[in-house]
Parts: structure tokens; sequence; C-alpha cells
């Protein structure tokens, strides 16, 4: 994903002084890649909306602490990320998060592999996999910073990030072709 | 023959993988292919299109960021009431412009309007996501109470008739603050928190 995600200083300070045509200007900068990368993580769209929309309450509010070191993306993304986490951290607690949809209902033939494209194969993981797979991979979070953003270990990460590609690998059937 | 296995793949990549790993790896067509795939899966997901929200939600953030500038100026008109009236009450008014019957339904009315900004506060309506309806509605109610709270603040001691004034403005200020308090608790009942 390349999008242009530069921000005047000067437009920062406008924010900053709660210009709400500021305000505005940074969020439509900002609105896409936000939802992306919600979306990405969270299974439901209405999830990642109300994730995009929590991110810029949380922008508005603390805009005043950006103290302007590192990107300004950087700052929205860590806001937009722990709020996606937190909506999986809860939905654990209350035992919702739904099992792997390629493995439902597959253990009659576990190792028969389905081919679909990679945006289905990404649908298909369980949001913690996917969480771990796109701030990982794409976003380029370190397990470290991962596991401190969902309350776990680095292992824990690790290991996620393992599984993800295991499945990822099955659905687009590029299994080994030796052992 | 024993093969990488995927956390060691991703270790490698990562430039953390065991010294067996990488031996194993550069004598080992079918793992350096499987790295190389891991490479390419990763470089396909970087280069997904990036999804657009359906609708734009900046009207609902617009609203919200409004009522929250709007409470905190209703706050600090509130106690800057409040220190007037004191104010008021020691260096100006007497106690018979203000009937007995009148000053009984004014400290009720102004203690009803106090429970619901506690009421209110304990919904802490800032940090909630809220509908872009749900935010309309608080937003226009709380220009209202501003619009109340400007009347109570004009109100001068030596006006003829200002207790039974008082007392209704009081009265339209708890209730359109029991109105704004069912918009917010409704909201958070709806979003389950």
């Amino acid at each position: 994903m390349s999008i242009s995600l530069a921000v005047s200083d000067v437009l920062i300070a406008r924010a900053k002084s709660g210009d709400l045509e500021a305000l505005e200007a940074l969020y439509r900068a900002f609105e896409t890649p936000v939802y992306n990368l919600a979306r990405r993580i969270l299974r439901s769209p209405e999830d990642a909306e109300d994730v995009l929309q929590e991110t810029f309450l949380e922008v508005v509010r603390s805009i005043g602490s950006f103290r302007g070191e590192g990107h300004l993306w950087g700052w929205i993304r860590q806001i937009a990320a722990s709020k996606a986490l937190m909506r999986i951290r809860r939905r654990q607690v209350r035992n919702e998060e739904t099992f792997d949809e390629e493995f439902a209902g597959a253990s009659a033939q576990p190792s028969v592999p389905i081919r679909v494209d990679l945006e289905r194969a990404l649908e298909k993981l369980t949001e913690t996999s996917r969480a771990v797979v796109w701030l990982h991979d794409v976003e380029g979070y370190t397990h470290e910073e991962i596991a401190e953003m969902m309350g776990k270990t680095a292992s824990f990460s690790k290991s996620q990030l393992a599984r993800a590609h295991g499945k990822l690998r099955r659905m687009l059937g590029e299994e080994r072709t030796a052992e | 023959m024993m093969h990488c296995t995927l956390e060691d793949l991703l270790a490698l990549r990562d430039n953390e993988g065991s010294s067996w790993a990488r031996e194993h790896l550069d004598g080992c067509d079918v793992c350096r292919a499987e790295l190389d795939a891991m490479y390419q899966r990763v470089a396909r997901l970087k280069a997904l299109p990036p999804l657009s929200p359906p609708r734009s939600r900046w009207p609902a953030i617009r609203n919200q960021v409004l009522a929250t500038q709007a409470r905190r100026r209703q706050r600090w008109m509130a106690s800057g009431m409040a220190a007037a009236a004191l104010l008021a009450g020691v260096l100006v008014l007497r106690p018979h412009q203000v009937t007995p019957a009148y000053a009984q339904e004014l400290a009720q009315a102004k203690r009803q309007s106090a429970s619901l900004e506690a009421e209110l506060q304990s919904l802490d309506p800032d940090s909630r996501v809220e509908s872009g309806r749900a935010a309309a509605m608080a937003a226009a109610l709380e220009d209202q109470i501003a619009a109340v709270d400007a009347q109570l603040s004009g109100l001068e001691g030596g006006q003829p008739g200002i207790g039974q004034a008082a007392v209704d403005l009081w009265r339209d200020r708890v209730n359109l603050m029991q109105q704004l308090v069912d918009v917010h608790a409704t909201n958070a009942a709806y979003v389950g928190l």
C-alpha cells in the first residue's frame, strides 16, 4: 500500500489548537490507512469503522501531546492498532472470537488443501492471527511491540505468526513439495 | 531429512535463526524454496490494495467534538454561575426577593440538575463512540442547555418576579438534562458498555 501520508507542521499546529478544519484535513489524510489497518485486523467492517471513529476521537483529544518526534502516521497508527487489538481482547474475554473458518468442519479431511486468493485467505484467519501477521509482516512492528499491545508474550506473537503462515500457505496451495 | 519448521524460517527471515537452521538452509533446496515463498507471500500481502471506509465518519466525529466543546463551556459556565450566585446572595439578594415557596422549588430544581450532571459524568460520553444521530441529538440538547444557562446568568436580582422566572428556567434545565442523560444512557446500553 503506498499512500502519501505527509502532513505539514502548520496543519498539525492548527489541529493542536482545536481548529476543526485542520482536524478534518487530518481525518481525510488518514481515514483510509486507519480503516485499512483496522479492517485487515478485524473481521467486521462495522467494527473497523468504529475503530476509525474511536481513533480520530482519540487523535482530537490527544494531539496536544504529539511532540512531533517521528511521523504523525506512526503515532496515529499506534492508536488505531491499540483500539483494534482492544476489541479483540474484549471479545476474547467474552469468548466471542471465532475459530478459523479454514478449519471449521475440516476435521474429516484435514489434509485437503483449499486454494483461495490471498485476500480471502487472510479473511479466514482468526482476528488474533490476522493482527499478528499484519502488524509484523506489513506494518513492521516487532514481536515485542505486538506482545506489549496485546498483553501477551513475544513467544505468543511468534507462534501466532507461524500458525498464520502455515494456514495461509495451506489455503494458497503452497504446501511443501517434499519433506 | 529434517527440514526447517515455519518458526525456523520466520526466525531466519528476522535474522534470528539458529546456526543449525542457517547451515541447513545453505544445503536444502526445499527450505530455500519455502523461505522464498514466504518472502513472496509477504510481498503480496504488502501489495494488497488499501480498503477504504464505506462512508465518512467525520460528521459523527465532528458532532462529538462540538458536543465535547459545548459541554466544557457549559461546565465552565455552570461553575461560574454558581460562584456568581453565591456572591449575589451575599452582596445583593435579600431573602424577601425569593418567596419561601419559590425558594423551595428552586432548591429542588437545582438539586435535580446537579444530580443529573453527576449521572451524565458517570456515563462519560466523551470517551464513547456514538452514532451520528445520537451525537447530533446530544449536541442539540447541549445547545438548548447552554441557552438556558445564558438566560439564568442574565437574571438580575432586583427584577420583580425573578423567583418564578428562575424556577421555570431551572425546571427547563432539569428537563433538558434528563433528555441528554437518556440519549447517552441509551447509547451506552446499545454499545454494551
